[in-house]
């Protein structure tokens, strides 16, 4: 558990206990909304959780790098975004990959691209997204996102 | 029918279980690796997901219409974007962990501009991620992406206010005169349709709010019962 995380939970318990000092009866509500949220959310979490763990099967992430190095810089950007959108890999996994990436001598504008769409855009989360926000603002979102990630991929090629 | 109804509400589960069930038949190892990689997510999910539900109710309760209003609502400005990227920031967990709190706060009155920035930067720019970036990247190019990142999420939330309308959200009931549900709390007992049929119903097995006429009374009594009623407190008012 990372720090954040950790004080996620002592700030929310901490909460919690006041709020259930002031008030028993909302707290017990809340606590009955939260369960709900829970199991609305539940099913759908975890299909995108045992799709990730299918993608990175089928795909490893180690192969995705060996193929982008050898492709133009264009295609390898390109590349490494789209594999960026499909799936959500955890920093610890991913800046390590990505450091082996340019000292490999590979640009960085395609391990650019993959840190940023890797996080924001989403194909797995979208089904989520889409439940949540409705279609449209997916749809924006994620493609502006593409987008962006692009361009500062681009851009840090340039400056660095 | 039930079944098939059932079978089509789910229809990315019962799809990703199918393709398991490919995998498994055909290469079983591959499929006990695809199971072994999706159990470091189960954890960071169980690690992350129960608080952020307990926050989003607990703020949920507490915290006045007015305030989100009034500092994430459209009229906050600048003040409004800086608050969005350093809740956004400050966040644990993955971007999924972010729409729960999102369309709370979008029901209590914050802008669409604001909802994409909390969106994206919890995705992107995190704290413990960008320490790792720089450990490994280097910090030249951990600050000057880092820069980039903002300058670029301060650019698409705006084009994205632009052309995305409040009306296009329309899984989330924002009412004026202060009634919402929590679709995503709603477990879909009909008990608010009972109490009071002229203003809930049904809407793929969730309440939802009927477009009520500016002059339609709303009957308190009848409302608060609705209110009372329901068992997971999915209607705030």
């Amino acid at each position: 558990m990372d720090i954040f995380t950790l004080f996620l939970w002592i700030g929310t318990l901490l909460f919690l206990i006041i709020s259930f000092i002031k008030n028993k009866k909302k707290t017990k509500h809340a606590l009955k909304m939260a369960f709900g949220m829970g199991k609305g959310m539940l099913g759908q979490i975890l299909s995108i959780i045992l799709l990730i763990g299918l993608i990175l099967t089928l795909l490893p992430p180690q192969n995705i790098v060996k193929y982008v190095g050898s492709q133009s810089l264009i295609w390898a950007t390109i590349i490494s975004g789209a594999f960026g959108t499909i799936t959500l890999i955890p920093a610890f996994i991913a800046f390590p990959l990505v450091g082996t990436l340019v000292e490999a001598g590979i640009s960085i504008v395609p391990a650019v691209a993959f840190l940023t769409t890797l996080t924001m855009v989403g194909i797995v989360t979208f089904p989520l997204e889409k439940s949540e926000f409705g279609l449209k603002f997916t749809i924006i979102r994620n493609s502006l996102s593409f987008i962006f990630a692009i361009i500062i991929a681009l851009i840090m090629g340039v400056i660095i | 029918m039930i079944i098939l109804k059932k079978l089509r509400n789910n229809l990315f589960f019962v799809l990703i279980f199918i393709l398991y069930i490919i995998l498994f038949i055909y290469k079983y190892n591959m499929g006990i690796t695809a199971l072994k990689n999706s159990v470091y997510y189960i954890r960071e999910m169980l690690i992350i997901m129960p608080v952020i539900f307990i926050l989003t109710a607990l703020l949920d309760m507490w915290v006045p219409k007015e305030k989100i209003l009034k500092y994430l609502g459209k009229e906050a400005g600048q003040k409004g974007i800086l608050l969005s990227f350093i809740l956004g920031s400050v966040s644990a967990g993955p971007i999924y962990a972010a729409f729960p709190i999102c369309t709370m706060l979008y029901r209590k009155g914050a802008s669409i501009r604001n909802l994409v920035i909390i969106l994206s930067s919890w995705a992107v720019i995190k704290i413990p991620m960008l320490l790792n970036e720089m450990k490994f990247l280097g910090p030249k190019f951990m600050i000057v992406r880092w820069l980039l990142t903002i300058m670029a999420i301060i650019i698409f939330s705006w084009l994205t206010a632009k052309i995305i309308k409040d009306k296009d959200l329309p899984n989330i009931k924002k009412i004026e005169s202060g009634l919402s549900l929590n679709k995503n709390a709603c477990i879909g007992c009909k008990l608010c349709i009972k109490k009071y049929p002229e203003i809930f119903d049904m809407k793929n097995k969730k309440a939802y709010i009927k477009k009520l006429s500016e002059n339609e009374d709303i009957d308190i009594i009848k409302l608060n019962e609705a209110i009372d009623f329901c068992p997971v407190k999915a209607i705030t008012k």
